[in-house]
């Protein structure tokens, strides 16, 4: 079957405008949004440039990343009664605009940080727009938006889904401010992409949300279809792209062909163009080596937006829209002499020409490349055919890290009923990596390299994964308080260009493709406590392209000023704890390993049906009791009393009579707990029997069957772990 | 000077985490960047923030930066050349 995916709604808010129309008028007259920061004080005699958006409502307490979503959200579905059954969105600054107001102010009230995660963000706009499916976060720096969209679009092609919100979304704050000026990689006169004198980006806030539905042929109101994306990692270095654009040239590569579109069929190429000397020059040989000298009509408008970060692809697919529909190529706007050694000629005024398939590109830190190809729903020269199953995946090799230690430690210790949560001393974390390679990483990406390599290892696999899946609660809390400390420590005079790099969210996963050279998708989701199923979720969407292996990480680190204040099952806890797991996954049928798959993903808020739907999709009670011998229930501390309602009705209607393991009650209280009781889930269905576990009185053998890993309270979850 | 490339060998493996180094491993008059202590455009930027925090010298562009951090010794010079203040 032909499954094609239509763009139905649309909603943007960025420094050109609020809205659709009036973006389209300021792309039109090649106006710029770039003006200095207003925003908040500064250190410097003269504020930068940057794309700040004027006239957002302010909200007390909620942050304005949240705010801008919202707006494009409700553009996006101004013309649809229908609830999008999904939600996709890439978000890096999450509540940081809110969080670095009350640090800088010395205010550790953990009820005034509720909005802090990146994941608060798109949970927020599935309350505003009653989704209660499954809503995922995207943080894959400055491609996150790009990403949302494949999520959604495999989400779409596969059937999960029928009709999915998805896009970016990031404000302007300090931490970006000053991050990207400590790189370096600020144009002090404002971004001019391609320019002969450019000097860098310029920083910039934004957000936009698109309504994706599937279906055979065009909707009526369809305004693109969405033919494809593209990504790959570069595997090169955390913060600079592969001077070659290799890695860029293959995404773009990969977004043709998952489209089904050839090169002569691309008429416009919205570039990503951030200015910055090194982007460009790799963008510019990625073209060359793919176009040869039959370059489309290119240019970038980020001389016009700024660089919206994690909004950037989101912005990028908008612009896309946007010149399909209205026959527009948009002007690389602040470029006056195109750079003669990058040979593009970038479209200088905007142009009318008839625009029916748009390539659209978004890169980011820790070489994440993304592409998209967007067409005329009626005019889509796509030659696809795409309808697949979600792939199952077996596990090759594991690996574990709680505050026992690693793997084998952690193991011993839990059969010996010894307490496995706590805090592993950061040096014996790392015991096996060389010093120079772990210099410049702190806890949390430790702890996830080290996990990588231990899974790898296990497996016995000689091969080297092609993609890496990561899922973190929040992310790399010692680079951003490092970072914000000395910023305000200093008067906001300085600040660590290193910690800046390793403060995005997807800093590990980009260290552990660079060890393993994995160069295909490198996706980092951030939901929560539910980030390890949201990692395992858009692997199983994103890695069944080719038959490859891939690593799949989940990991948390505990932050003495941070985690209590972030997370609110952390502050109820009376003891520190952190860690995480690995696996080694191969994707598709085999005999080999065990089966892993996630089975179900859905937000509770107005949802008092999410534990029966997911009964179903587990295939009923009956299946149930036949299928798993035990269950691994995760109950986050702040949700104690609904995770344990949802629990008990499990019981109560499935009549399982099976052991049922609360297991943060030994994992310790951390957002990727998950990760470790899947870990030891497999080590029991390989064993074939549950131990005696710390706390627990039940003991006894699984009788061939497997165990299932359910997440309670502000999401219910499965994961099946079957022999 | 001497005394200052004594004190930038520290403050630089001190900096960039360079737990397997002592000073005396650092050559004054070698390649510092992308030789035997594998530093990158990241360190050169920690680097900058550093100079211009503990010595008040700024260095604010790419070029100039490939110049001044050529090695320990060419760091000190430019240092030496520009201090403004020595509070350190």
């Amino acid at each position: 079957m032909n499954v094609r995916v239509f763009i139905v709604g649309m909603g943007i808010i960025s420094p050109l405008g609020a809205g659709f129309p009036e973006t389209l008028a300021a792309l039109k007259k090649g106006r710029t949004g770039i003006t200095p920061l207003s925003l908040f004080p500064t250190s410097h005699q003269e504020p930068l440039p940057v794309g700040e958006i004027g006239d957002v409502p302010h909200h007390e307490h909620l942050p304005r990343t949240h705010v801008l979503a919202k707006i494009a959200a409700q553009e996006a579905m101004r013309r649809t009664k229908e609830k999008p059954d999904a939600i996709v969105m890439g978000v890096i600054t999450g509540g940081m605009p809110v969080t670095e107001e009350l640090l800088m102010r010395g205010i550790y009230d953990p009820q005034r940080y509720k909005n802090h995660s990146t994941g608060s963000v798109t949970e927020y706009v599935a309350r505003e727009v009653g989704c209660t499916g499954p809503v995922l976060t995207v943080s894959t720096a400055c491609s996150s938006g790009t990403v949302a969209m494949k999520i959604a679009l495999e989400m779409l092609r596969s059937g999960q889904s029928k009709c999915v919100l998805a896009g970016g979304v990031d404000a302007l704050c300090r931490l970006t401010y000053y991050g990207f000026h400590a790189l370096q990689l600020v144009d002090p006169a404002g971004a001019r992409p391609l320019d002969q004198n450019r000097r860098g980006m310029t920083v910039a806030e934004g957000a936009a949300m698109f309504l994706l539905v599937a279906g055979e042929k065009p909707p009526d109101h369809a305004m693109a279809e969405l033919l494809g994306v593209g990504l790959t990692c570069d595997a090169y270095h955390p913060a600079a792209p592969q001077p070659d654009g290799s890695g860029a040239c293959l995404a773009m590569q990969n977004a043709l062909s998952d489209a089904g579109v050839a090169l002569s069929d691309i008429d416009y190429i919205n570039l990503h163009g951030t200015g910055t000397i090194d982007n460009d020059l790799a963008e510019a040989k990625a073209l060359h080596a793919l176009f040869g000298v039959n370059l489309p009509f290119l240019s970038s408008t980020k001389g016009a937006f700024g660089h919206a970060l994690a909004a950037a692809g989101a912005i990028g697919s908008a612009i896309s829209v946007m010149s399909i529909a209205h026959q527009l190529i948009p002007a690389n706007s602040g470029c006056e002499v195109p750079d003669p050694e990058l040979n593009l000629h970038p479209v200088m005024v905007p142009l009318k020409a008839e625009v029916k398939t748009v390539l659209s590109n978004a890169f980011g830190f820790g070489g994440n490349n993304a592409a998209l190809v967007m067409g005329d729903p009626e005019k889509s020269s796509s030659r696809r055919n795409v309808h697949r199953e979600v792939t199952p995946f077996r596990i090759l090799g594991s690996a574990c890290l709680t505050g026992a230690g690693h793997t084998e430690t952690t193991l011993a210790c839990l059969y010996e009923n010894k307490q496995i949560k706590g805090l592993m001393n950061p040096d014996a974390m790392t015991m096996h990596l060389p010093p120079r390679v772990v210099r410049r990483l702190k806890r949390l990406s430790r702890m996830v390299l080290s996990l990588a390599l231990s899974a790898h290892k296990n497996s016995g696999s000689s091969d080297s994964p092609a993609s890496v899946f990561f899922g973190t609660g929040w992310g790399p809390l010692s680079e951003v308080h490092d970072f914000l400390k000395k910023l305000f420590e200093s008067d906001e005079q300085f600040s660590s260009p290193t910690d800046f790099v390793g403060s995005v969210h997807n800093a590990a996963a980009s260290q552990v493709a660079i060890w393993f050279k994995a160069k295909g998708p490198n996706v980092t989701m951030t939901g929560e406590d539910y980030s390890f199923e949201q990692a395992l979720m858009s692997a199983s969407l994103l890695a069944r392209d080719s038959d490859e292996c891939c690593l799949l990480i989940a990991a948390d680190e505990y932050h003495t000023v941070l985690s209590g204040l972030f997370d609110r099952s952390v502050a109820l806890s009376d003891l520190p704890a952190d860690g995480g797991a690995a696996f080694y996954l191969k994707p598709g049928a085999s005999d080999h390993g065990l089966r892993f798959s996630p089975v179900f993903l859905e937000y509770t808020h107005n949802n008092p049906h999410a534990v029966r739907s997911m009964m179903n999709s587990l295939g009923g009670k009956v299946r149930i009791g036949e299928r798993f011998g035990a269950v691994f229930a995760g109950i986050p501390k702040a949700h104690r009393e609904k995770g344990h309602q949802q629990l008990d009705d499990f019981l109560s209607v499935t009549g399982f009579r099976g052991p049922v393991i609360d297991y943060r009650r030994w994992t310790g209280e951390f957002a990727a707990a998950s990760a470790v009781a899947a870990f030891l889930a497999a080590h029991f269905v390989k064993e074939g029997e549950l131990p005696s576990l710390h706390g627990h009185s039940s003991i006894g053998p699984l009788d061939g069957k497997g165990i299932l890993l359910m997440g309670l309270g502000e999401f219910v979850t499965a994961v099946e772990v079957l022999p | 000077m001497e005394k200052l490339i004594q004190e930038l060998k520290t403050k630089i493996i001190e900096t960039l985490s360079l737990l397997d180094m002592t000073p005396e491993d650092i050559d004054a008059d070698a390649q510092l960047v992308g030789g035997q202590t594998g530093l990158d455009s990241i360190d050169v930027l920690e680097m900058v923030m550093m100079v211009e925090k503990d010595y008040g010298v700024k260095i604010d562009n790419k070029e100039l930066g490939m110049k001044v951090f050529a090695s320990v010794r060419a760091l000190a010079q430019y240092i030496h050349e520009k201090r403004t203040d020595t509070v350190h």
